[in-house]
């Protein structure tokens, strides 16, 4: 079938505005692009930065990105469904397939798509402006106007036409409340221990924020045979939850983890932190790299506000102990090789995603999942559409 | 449409220059209109059979020229833009694409068959025949088709006589010194075999910083050329750079020697190990006989000196990323591409000029179509 679809889809209007639910309209697909039935849906914190404007660009800023405005924007960038229809030219996806949203697209042409670092796909700077990757033509309308789909997949909709270098195929064994944890959340977490950090068999790990991103630096260490993982949450139920999903200590702030971190380190700290905290602030990182031993890694995953310009970094200790600080987006790993490789790793029993989803919700439910979210009675809340 | 193409009808034949029919591309395919096109030893392996490829085939796989027609669906290319060839096709999605190793794209399954990716049939036809076509390619013609996945664009600023060894030997070589030995400042790096491979590992290992290197070539000329491209010693064996490596390392040896001669030659792996220095490594680019299942290695001097072994195709490079890469360097004066090319033929000369490369005469002979 083919024409335009008449769609809900989670809509924000402005800055501190709840998501309101909305009608859109669906165009079809043009070259290169697919209709996907978005199935499930992660409700990642970064769609509620949106919504605190931590992870939106400032008016003065709209002209240089060459956009108007930035709303109305469709959120969700987390999520998992089904092609519906595909546009001339889509070669590695058919009607039927299951799919898994990409946050970062992969054009598979540019020097970081050719050198192993897709999460740098220069596409990416097409992240928060509106239109299609293809074209910068639009194909989603609500109230009679063109609407932005967070990061080009907008999986707070039924249907949302997407770019085939936005989805990757995936095997219909796996649940896709699973996939879509692992397109971004899991993956982003996972990597920034297992992957970014370089974590080695018998560090001392301290992840700091465990959320549904931190959550899963903890399984990333654990799978890369950390001795032992510290998790900081001021959360009792996620400090509970990490030592599920791996983790040998827990402490409630990086302060009150810092005097026992060395003493089980005999003075050395740790070999690697990984910042994943809801916001990260500036001001946070002076405990972070006092965590870290010399020669120690300490890995920036988290949001930190847009326009933020200062950090409290002694770098007269980051030159004279070696230390390193490495910022990473997507746990620095390749959405094309890693998302299967992650949801392999899940069907081998080696990586938990079931356990990570608290509560699932309907598209009508987003705000109460989102208070969720805000008042930490969630690791990971989950969108299900029929 | 019709076409010239050197085509090789049976094994041990000379190249047979002939008119070809020439179909249009289809969706994912694109006309090129070749501009020049290296005379590799690989497309010799054709000849000899070392590379057992389907015949009748069109030899020649680095090539580069200007894009004239482009099939449906290829959104990236248009008539009019300069493209150097990939030898080996890069899909954007297989595992090894996605993590930076484009050099084993899954695509490279394709290559011994010779025919089109998008379908598997064939767009090139002589004497009622389908021809196929070396590595995808095809560029001992004036025209060819091939697949998106094989081209890479190039500023048209750039001279394409030149950007034709970018395809293949040019990063097969810098590449492998590189990437695949990973030559670190300070290293002591061997070179065995000093042809249009080979050159460029000189070249590669140079860039990298290494302070010693030692060419290795019984041909007089290829030793003289070897130390224009930054080799700082050279030798006519590796029996006679033996005891020249022991006398300049202090017997520590070298860190990095790069087999790059024109064919691989199990027996003498041994005397390659015996180049290395603890720890060091030893990268295979140059093609040995497919059927060849024995090497000559000490495995316990593997294991107590911690030697490596490691094979290397493209200088483990990726098409896409490294193909403008070293182009930039050209155009910056830091790799040498002038120098590599002893003589040009055109189409016709390409008998004479393999036979220049058997008798060690050219570093390398590039074919130039007007």
């Amino acid at each position: 079938m083919s024409g335009v679809r008449t769609s809900k889809a989670a809509v924000l209007w402005g800055l501190n505005q709840e998501w309101s639910l909305e009608e859109i309209e669906v165009h079809p697909p043009k070259a290169g692009e697919v209709i996907v039935h978005w199935k499930a849906a992660g409700m990642c914190h970064s769609d509620e930065h949106l919504v605190t404007g931590d992870m939106v660009p400032p008016e003065e800023m709209y002209a240089l990105m060459g956009i108007e405005d930035f709303f109305p924007i469709i959120g969700g960038h987390e999520g998992a469904g089904v092609v519906v229809e595909v546009g001339p030219g889509v070669t590695s996806v058919q009607v039927g397939d299951h799919v898994s949203a990409s946050f970062v697209p992969s054009c598979g042409r540019c020097r970081y798509c050719s050198t192993g670092r897709q999460n740098l796909c220069d596409n990416g700077a097409k992240t928060f402006i509106g239109g299609m990757i293809t074209d910068d033509t639009h194909r989603h309308f609500v109230k009679g106007k063109p609407v932005t789909l967070m990061a080009k997949l907008g999986t707070f909709s039924e249907y949302a036409c997407v770019a085939e270098q936005s989805i990757i195929k995936v095997e219909k064994d796996i649940p896709l409340e699973c996939v879509a944890l692992v397109s971004c959340g899991v993956a982003t977490g996972w990597g920034s221990a297992a992957n970014r950090a370089g974590t080695q068999a018998g560090d001392t790990v301290v992840v700091v924020g465990c959320g549904g991103i931190g959550m899963n630096a903890v399984q990333g260490a654990r799978m890369a045979g950390a001795k032992r993982i510290i998790a900081v949450d001021p959360v009792e139920f996620k400090r509970e939850k990490a030592m599920e999903f791996g983790a040998t200590h827990t402490y409630s702030s990086m302060a009150e983890a810092m005097l026992p971190v060395m003493e089980m380190t005999y003075g050395q700290m740790a070999d690697r932190v990984i910042m994943t905290p809801g916001v990260l602030e500036g001001e946070m990182m002076a405990d972070g790299m006092n965590l870290a031993g010399k020669g120690g890694t300490v890995v920036v995953t988290a949001i930190s506000p847009m326009t933020s310009e200062t950090a409290s970094v002694n770098l007269f200790q980051l030159a004279m102990w070696n230390k390193e600080i490495k910022g990473t987006i997507f746990g620095s790993l390749n959405p094309r090789a890693d998302i299967p490789a992650l949801l392999d790793m899940y069907r081998a029993g080696q990586l938990k995603l079931d356990e990570l989803i608290t509560k699932t919700y309907t598209l009508d439910q987003i705000n109460e999942g989102y208070q969720a979210m805000r008042d930490g009675t969630n690791i990971r809340g989950v969108i299900v559409n029929a | 449409m019709k076409t010239k193409a050197a085509v090789l009808w049976e094994l041990g034949a000379p190249w047979s220059i002939e008119e070809i029919e020439l179909d249009a591309p289809k969706a994912g395919e694109v006309l090129v209109e070749m501009k020049a096109s290296g005379m590799c030893h690989s497309d010799e392996h054709l000849v000899t059979g070392d590379l057992p490829f389907a015949l009748p085939i069109i030899g020649g796989h680095e090539g580069a020229g200007i894009v004239r027609e482009v099939g449906e669906g290829v959104s990236w290319l248009a008539p009019g833009d300069h493209v150097v060839f990939g030898f080996i096709p890069s899909c954007g999605r297989c595992p090894s694409c996605s993590t930076g190793h484009q050099n084993l794209c899954d695509l490279g399954a394709l290559m011994g068959g010779g025919r089109q990716i998008t379908d598997g049939g064939s767009r090139h036809h002589a004497n009622g025949q389908d021809l196929g076509l070396m590595c995808l390619l095809g560029t001992f013609a004036h025209h060819t088709v091939v697949n998106e996945a094989s081209c890479i664009k190039v500023e048209p600023d750039l001279p394409l006589d030149k950007m034709c060894l970018l395809g293949c030997g040019v990063v097969t070589g810098w590449g492998s010194s590189v990437y695949a030995a990973q030559v670190r400042p300070g290293d002591t790096v061997a070179v065995v075999g000093v042809g249009g491979i080979g050159a460029n590992a000189i070249q590669g290992a140079r860039l990298a910083g290494a302070k010693r290197i030692v060419a290795i070539d019984p041909v007089e000329f290829k030793r003289e050329k070897a130390m224009e491209f930054g080799a700082t010693h050279a030798a006519s064996s590796m029996a006679e750079a033996l005891p020249l490596l022991q006398d300049i390392t202090w017997g520590t040896m070298a860190n990095k020697v790069i087999m790059t001669m024109g064919v691989g030659d199990g027996q003498v792996l041994a005397e390659a190990m015996a180049l290395a220095s603890k720890r060091g490594r030893v990268v295979v680019t140059n093609i040995h006989p497919a059927l060849e299942m024995t090497a000559n290695v000490n495995l316990l001097d593997v294991t107590l000196m911690e030697k490596q072994i490691v094979g290397s195709l493209f200088g483990s490079g990726n098409p896409r990323a490294d193909i403008p890469k070293l182009a930039n360097l050209y155009r910056e004066g830091q790799l040498d591409l002038d120098g590599l090319v002893t003589r040009t033929y055109p189409l016709e000369g390409i008998n004479e000029g393999y036979e220049a490369m058997r008798k060690g005469e050219n570093i390398r002979g590039v074919l130039v179509y007007d």
